[in-house]
């Protein structure tokens, strides 16, 4: 998506600091005691503790996608409902606004939930007695948001996401890409600032999911949300992501761009996902190219490319020409070159 | 983790080791005391007794001197009692002032619309039959004390069952009382609730609802935790109270185990109508208990035909209304479309009716929204504007009101000579050895009372508690062998001891007889539905039937004593066991027995090694469940002439001594709780 401008530096929408959750008789000492080197097993073992989110610190700025890519047991659903406290964090600080949701009192957290975070869901949590028009109103409606103003809201939205004429149906008749649907104007409805992702997409089969993604990426362009995605498909995580944390036993073990991720993968954990991303999607003309020898001339080409075009995009015209392709900046000052070879080399290394 | 396993695996070894130690001292120690204090062992002692009886007789004694006196009843119980007789005046006045052809009429849509035209066929014939028999007056009285019954259950009920649901606490503390509302015979408390609520007919529906009370609550709780979790986390993050949660997602999506509870709830409280007659209810529950007095034995059949077919009706209906959609997906449209438009403009006529008057309430209507909420109930909505119009044409013009005496039916010459043909032919077949007579002989001194005798005379009270005991611990462990022996030991307290194993003895023979024709005949109805096409009515109507109905023929066969009670009880438990037989081995899944049949195994090889086996659990069940159903029919065992717990209640009852009655009640409880716990654990272990 919109990779976030690094040259704004706006107070994270979202921060996390050192968050934990520890399930267990007495989580909070536990925490003290803890020592780096020991493992999640090994914790368990001699404190009969689950450590769940192990002091994860993280930002997310407006308009940025986070993606939190794990699998399954790694603790990245408890940390995406630590956000806005479906579960309770033992520790740590998050962020919102300025204020810390972890000392929100009851109002507060109403106030959180109905205005500035929604989530959709992986089991898309719609309610099955409601109709898609009221699925879609419910976070209006708990507001006291006024039935013709909510469900004019709603109508709108469920355009947005593709589903009008389906506003009178209940979720059952709708196929579970079309419920996803629901889930995600039911999210949308309340315009949130912020959206919490919880492997949205996992239940439905692979096509359809593509089809989500490139739905989601669609609206983003549009609404610029901040978003926090929970997934454990890489592949997803990639495509989605302005940035990724892969998690593993509560920790986060790297985080980064796609493209850092997939250039310099910093334990055999990332680099096992790693290894068969789809390198063309993710990297840019920036991880091909090569330096202008000094004192050689600018190579003189009819192509010419920009940085932060990604390897997909020259593909065809490097593989068309024998001679090497000028890298220009914005400024059009000549940064490297990229040719035939360097691209191979980028591609498969 | 594993150390600890290990831990808890040797330290229950050693529980056991030290449990078993203790058995045999315990046995031990009995025989010890059986030699130096035989006294002591040879009957309960009556010294240990709790002494219930004269403070709760007291108790009765002030009730009725201070009935008109004492402010409790100025202004608790009389304004109640008052408040229950008016709502169920009104009721059963509305009952019986509309026509009864627009009854039937109404009960015919009704069905239609939950469930579809057999539904209408089976409420339409189904009360037809209540007309044509006579008894059609009768039949409103009971519908009447019914509907007001399982109103004030649902009242009480669902606003406790939702507090159960949010509070652990709360239903840990009701359990038991529900888990003793349900076993104590409905006998018991019979009495009391006259002393309270003395006006002619609410003492009836007093113990309805206190016998139909506990599944309204129970279904509620259990709705509520059912909610799908999903559900209820999106509602919360998008900022629902407790209080919009509660009725906008759980409530809504409980529902339909709500509606399981409503039909539940009207099963209990039909179960009741006969025993509910003996303190005053009319309606059908008094035709049966009067005409057995008179021993027509043909007019109870009638009367009893007409409380089945009333129990039918009313649970078809509301296990339709359990399991309708709400929603309207896939609901059934096939009216042409000419029809249809004629049938939208009553909707479309109230639509525009509401229009108009919402305005003078100070709020406001769009034509539109109302019409769309009213066009999705087109055929209610025109149901009832049919009826009522009905109602109007006929209060102005014709002034019909109860069922037409012309048309009559009467089954009860036909039953009279049947039974009688029984009793004249059956009773000693020929001169013979054989015949129901003999039977009942037979069953009576060579079963009865020997294992009587066994449980009373000859083995020591304290040895029955130690073998119950250890029979709960190989079921549970020591927690329910403490509770085993606490529970019998208590029926010794109360005074009991002697008629409580009497009745014990009673129930194992029946529990005996029951499982062995329930098991092969579930076993035959699972595999040949045309068996079961033939039984399930017979079932179901066994199970709706009050059992005074039949218990009158069955003492002409086999004479008044144990045998007519164990009789009852058997039929009475049948119909459960058999069904779950039935469904157990039903439920197994296809492909196990596809492959057992593709491994070469003939039908009994199949039935042996894989679908009984697998069918176990529910047959566990099964067995569970007759047992409860012979405990509960203790009482009905006592009013025929079999001993024991039941016949103390019945004489307590009779000769207004409520104390005596209470305490066999709480031995019944006791004995049930006991006997339920030790099989619920057996059916949960295997």
């Amino acid at each position: 998506m919109t990779p976030a401008p690094a040259s704004i530096p706006s107070a994270p929408e979202i921060s996390c600091r050192d968050v934990w959750k520890v399930f267990g008789k007495n989580p909070l000492s536990i925490i003290q005691s803890i020592r780096p080197e020991q493992t999640r097993a090994q914790i368990l073992e001699t404190t009969g503790h689950v450590v769940g989110v192990r002091g994860v610190s993280f930002d997310v700025y407006k308009g940025q996608t986070f993606v939190v890519m794990g699998l399954s047991g790694s603790g990245k659903s408890t940390l995406v409902r630590s956000v806005s406290r479906l579960a309770d964090a033992t520790s740590g600080q998050i962020i919102i606004g300025g204020q810390d949701v972890m000392k929100m009192d009851d109002r507060q957290l109403l106030e959180l939930r109905r205005h500035k975070v929604s989530m959709v869901f992986q089991n898309f949590g719609l309610f099955p007695h409601r109709r898609v028009i009221d699925n879609v109103a419910y976070g209006l409606e708990v507001q006291g948001v006024e039935k013709k103003a909510r469900y004019e809201r709603a109508e709108k939205m469920i355009e947005l996401v593709g589903l009008s004429g389906w506003a009178r149906h209940y979720p059952k008749q709708l196929s579970g890409g079309m419920q996803q649907r629901v889930g995600l104007a039911r999210a949308l409805a309340v315009d949130p600032q912020i959206l919490l992702f919880d492997e949205p997409f996992s239940a439905l089969d692979p096509l359809i999911r593509r089809e989500m993604q490139d739905e989601l990426i669609r609206l983003q362009t549009v609404m610029h949300k901040t978003i926090v995605f929970i997934t454990h498909d890489f592949v997803e995580a990639l495509r989605l992501g302005d940035r990724i944390a892969i998690m593993k036993d509560g920790e986060f073990v790297q985080v980064g761009t796609p493209e850092e991720l997939v250039l310099n993968p910093q334990t055999d954990y990332v680099s096992a996902f790693t290894k068969d991303a789809p390198r063309a999607k993710v990297l840019t003309v920036r991880a091909a190219m090569k330096p202008i020898p000094s004192g050689a001339p600018i190579p003189s080409n009819h192509h010419i490319v920009h940085p932060d075009m990604k390897l997909e995009e020259v593909m065809p015209f490097v593989a068309a020409t024998d001679t090497p392709i000028p890298v220009l900046d914005d400024a059009s000052a000549a940064l490297g070159f990229i040719d035939r070879t360097s691209v191979m080399q980028a591609l498969v290394a | 983790m594993l150390g600890s396993k290990t831990l808890s695996a040797q330290s229950s070894a050693w529980m056991r080791v030290a449990l078993w130690a203790g058995v045999v001292a315990l046995g031990v120690g009995i025989v010890f005391i059986a030699q130096t204090q035989p006294a002591l062992l040879e009957k309960f002692p009556e010294t240990w007794n709790l002494g219930l009886r004269q403070p709760i007789n007291d108790f009765q004694s002030w009730v009725i001197g201070h009935r008109s006196s004492h402010p409790v009843f100025a202004f608790f119980f009389d304004p109640l009692s008052d408040l229950i007789d008016f709502g169920l005046r009104r009721v059963e006045d509305f009952l019986l002032i509309t026509p009864w052809y627009l009854v039937v009429l109404a009960f015919g849509l009704v069905g239609y619309w939950l469930a579809g035209w057999r539904l209408t066929l089976l409420a339409v014939g189904g009360l037809l039959f209540c007309g044509l028999v006579g008894l059609w007056e009768e039949s409103m009285q009971t519908l009447a004390l019914m509907s007001v019954s399982v109103f004030i259950s649902l009242l009480i009920g669902i606003p406790l069952g939702i507090i159960a649901s949010r509070s652990a606490a709360f239903e840990a503390a009701l359990r038991p009382l529900l888990d003793g509302m349900q076993t104590m015979p409905a006998f018991v408390y019979l009495i009391p609730v006259l002393l309270f609520f003395g006006v002619a007919r609410v003492p009836s529906v007093v113990a309805t609802v206190i016998y139909a009370l506990p599944p309204a609550i129970r279904l509620t709780t259990l709705g509520i935790r059912q909610v799908i979790l999903s559900a209820i986390e999106a509602a919360r993050s998008f900022g629902s109270t407790p209080r919009q949660m509660l009725l906008k997602v759980e409530l809504p999506l409980a529902l339909p185990s709500i509606m399981t509870g409503v039909n539940q709830t009207i099963m209990m409280a039909l179960g009741i109508v006969v025993i509910a007659a003996l303190i005053g209810a009319g309606g059908l529950g008094r035709e049966v208990t009067i005409s057995l007095q008179r021993l027509k034995v043909g007019d109870a059949f009638e009367a009893g035909m007409a409380i089945v077919l009333l129990a039918i009706i009313l649970d078809r209906l509301s296990d339709a209304l359990s399991k309708y959609d709400f929603t309207g997906v896939g609901r059934r449209q096939r009216v042409l479309a000419g029809v249809l438009a004629a049938l939208q403009l009553p909707a479309k006529g109230l639509a525009w009716l509401v229009c108009r008057i919402a305005p003078l309430a100070g709020r406001r209507a769009n034509y539109e929204t109302v019409y769309e909420s009213l066009a999705q109930n087109l055929f209610l909505i025109n149901s009832v504007l049919i009826v009522a119009a009905l109602w109007l044409a006929d209060a102005l013009a014709f002034h019909s009101g109860g069922f037409p005496s012309a048309l009559n039916i009467r089954l009860d010459i036909p039953a009279d000579a049947v039974v009688r043909w029984m009793r004249d032919n059956l009773y000693e077949i020929g001169g013979s050895p054989f015949g129901t007579g003999p039977l009942s002989d037979f069953i009576t001194l060579q079963m009865m009372n020997p294992l009587r005798d066994l449980l009373v005379k000859t083995l020591p009270w304290a040895t029955v508690i130690l073998w119950v005991a250890a029979l709960a611990f190989t079921a549970s462990g020591w927690r329910l062998a403490l509770a085993a022996a606490v529970g019998f030991f208590t029926i010794g307290l109360l005074g009991m001891w002697e008629a409580g194993m009497d009745t014990l003895s009673q129930c194992i023979i029946a529990i005996f007889f029951t499982i062995i024709i329930a098991v092969p005949v579930g076993v035959l109805t699972s595999r040949n539905d045309a068996a079961q096409m033939v039984l399930r009515p017979l079932l179901d109507t066994l199970q709706t039937i009050p059992p005074f109905v039949y218990l009158v023929p069955v003492i002409m066969l086999f004479n008044i004593g144990r045998v007519p009670g164990l009789i009852a009880a058997v039929l009475y438990a049948l119909p459960p066991g058999i069904k779950l037989v039935d469904l157990g081995i039903r439920q197994v899944p296809v492909e196990t027995v596809e492959a057992a049949t593709a491994f070469g195994s003939t039908g009994w090889q199949t039935l042996f090694n894989v679908q009984l086996p697998l069918a176990l659990p529910s047959i566990l069940v099964g067995i569970n469940q007759m047992i409860m159903m012979v405990l509960s029919m203790v009482i009905i065992a006592g009013m025929v002439g079999g001993a024991g717990l039941g016949l103390e209640a019945v004489t307590g009852l009779a000769r207004s001594d409520t104390g005596r009655g209470i305490e066999a009640g709480l031995a019944i409880v006791a004995l049930a709780i006991v006997i339920d716990r030790i099989t619920q654990a057996w059916t949960t272990e295997k």
